[in-house]
């Protein structure tokens, strides 16, 4: 089984080389520009890169499928991210195969139908079993294959050529503070049981005691604007060793964005609240107390405010 | 101008219940038109209210929730409705209802726009407008927050996306996909439902059309089973929660997680 891997960060080459290697075969990867080309070299035999600008999807998914006309993967790649998704719809409609989302596991051997996919379905509530033909094209859901180190030895590095973006691009990077949620190890969530923008200082203050970063769920940020950007299915997913959720009530697309968490910790005062099926460790109990509690046992370590 | 949207209707997969064998009961599931469907008939419909549009609304399947999203969009305030004929819609692989609905924006445009919801509620895949894209081989805008009509023949969508904001700036006809952050949907007054109800709706065979309309064969669709530890510490009173505070921080340490 050939497969070639589409990553844009050094987390993703590195977890999709995992989940490449899994199946046996040859592999490679397409990055975007050289410098990742580089770094990705250690994990793949070989390297496909484009010097391409900020994201644009049908020129970075043209640029993708000159890498595959050149390898001829059986099984395309994807970081199941929004970007991911853009650019496997693409591919796969360009190369008129199927395509799946969410994979949490994949198997691939010889014979007919040869990909078997394990995907979360129904926002994550109901998992599916399929089989597909090669070629197919799956996107990886994140932190189901870890991140594989150094293969020992360089991969060949080949650049493809890109066609100029569909549409003109202005980019703004996400501008935060601090350590940003899907870097951190450690990441507290503020959800709806916090009752005010100033209130989120609880949260701010957890996080730092933790040396980690914050975030939000959807309606904190979508409607109450209270922050940029939220963890779910929609917005950030992300896999650190350690998520706390502070007041969430765990809907379905939120616990999407973190399932990839080692530990899930849930402090909330309603005992049915759904992210307590979902817990590794929860709290029953008001976060406004609750918190300020947490903070006086750490703050006693020195590590906090 | 021309602008055709792509809907579904979308099981409210908060409401969703399982056989003891862990079988999803999709059949007891409120099923309606997707919320980020929704906000892209809007913001066509707000197009076509400031710069004067057709609206045409598209979808994939003859259930009655299929026949129902095109009465929902007519109601928002779409012009006409296309409705491809499929039994056992919801088996439907995304790459099949993308190129139906591009033989629809074929068959029936040339449209300036082709909209469609970043991502359905219950699959959330957010393929099938790149497949539109792909398939009719023009820009695509996938995600936006923010969408303008900023000049004959150009479209303007912001989206959020993992890294930051971007802009984008396509020639028509394009591709975009609207998020259920773009707007507040307008809910359709009696007189809208009432209208609704009367006009036609399009029936298409994909046969006709030249599309091969294939399935997903799932081997196995069972209930996520969460493998967690599930500790739960109770907190009911200050005493209480700096007893659990004490405990959890101690049981993160153990497990490595905290320093």
């Amino acid at each position: 089984m050939r497969v070639l891997a589409y990553a844009d960060s050094g987390s993703w080459a590195a977890q999709l080389a995992s989940a490449a290697d899994a199946q046996g075969g040859d592999a490679a990867v397409f990055v975007p520009g050289r410098e990742l080309a580089e770094a990705a070299a250690d994990l793949y035999p070989e390297v496909y890169f484009s010097e391409l600008g900020p994201f644009e999807p049908v020129s970075y998914s043209a640029a993708f499928s000159e890498a595959a006309r050149s390898f001829k993967p059986d099984l395309a790649l994807f970081p199941c991210t929004n970007k991911g998704r853009s650019i496997a719809g693409l591919y796969s409609s360009a190369a008129g195969i199927r395509s799946a989302t969410d994979a949490i596991s994949l198997s691939a051997r010889a014979g007919d139908s040869p990909i078997t996919v394990r995907r979360l379905v129904y926002g994550g509530r109901a998992e599916a079993e399929f089989r597909m033909n090669a070629p197919a094209a799956v996107c990886m859901a994140q932190g189901s294959y870890p991140e594989r180190g150094p293969r020992g030895g360089r991969g060949g590095i080949h650049e493809v050529r890109a066609p100029g973006p569909a549409s003109s691009v202005d980019f703004r990077p996400r501008r935060g503070e601090g350590v940003q949620p899907d870097e951190a190890d450690v990441v507290v969530v503020a959800g709806r049981g916090i009752r005010s923008r100033e209130d989120l200082e609880l949260v701010k203050g957890l996080a730092r005691a933790l040396g980690g970063a914050w975030s939000v769920t959807r309606p904190l940020a979508a409607d109450q604007g209270w922050a940029d950007s939220w963890i779910g299915i929609s917005g950030l997913v992300v896999s650190p060793k350690l998520y706390i959720g502070v007041g969430v009530s765990g809907q379905p697309h939120h616990v999407m964005g973190a399932r990839g968490s080692r530990i899930i910790v849930a402090i909330n005062k309603d005992p049915g609240a759904p992210i307590f099926e979902e817990c590794d460790y929860g709290i029953v109990g008001d976060l406004y107390v609750v918190v300020p509690e947490l903070l006086k046992v750490l703050g006693g370590k020195g590590g906090g405010r | 101008m021309k602008l055709l949207v792509a809907v579904k209707p979308t099981f409210d997969i908060g409401q969703l219940k399982f056989e003891k064998d862990g079988t999803p009961m999709l059949d007891a599931c409120p099923v309606s038109l997707g919320e980020a469907d929704k906000c892209a008939l809007e913001e066509a419909v707000r197009i076509k209210e400031r710069l004067g549009a057709t609206v045409a609304a598209a979808t994939v399947g003859s259930s009655e929730a299929h026949y129902k999203a095109i009465r929902d969009s007519y109601a928002m305030g779409a012009d006409e409705g296309y409705l491809v004929k499929a039994d056992d819609p919801w088996r439907l692989d995304a790459l099949s209802v993308a190129s139906a609905i591009a033989r629809v924006a074929e068959v029936t445009g040339p449209y300036d726009l082709v909209l469609a919801g970043s991502g359905a509620g219950d699959t959330h895949a957010s393929v099938t407008g790149p497949m539109i894209a792909g398939i009719l081989g023009i820009p695509l805008i996938a995600g936006v927050d923010r969408l303008e009509i900023t000049g004959p023949g150009a479209v303007t969508g912001t989206c959020k996306l993992e890294d930051g904001s971007y802009t984008y700036e396509a020639r028509t006809p394009a591709v975009v996909t609207v998020t259920s952050e773009a707007n507040a949907p307008r809910i359709p007054n009696l007189r809208a439902i009432l209208r609704s109800k009367g006009m036609q709706i399009r029936e298409m065979d994909a046969g006709e059309l030249g599309v091969d309309l294939r399935r997903l064969e799932p081997l196995r669709v069972g209930r996520y089973e969460v493998k967690r530890k599930g500790v739960i510490y109770k907190a009911e009173d200050q005493k209480g929660a700096a007893e659990a505070s004490a405990s959890l921080l101690a049981a993160l340490r153990s497990e490595g997680v905290l320093s």
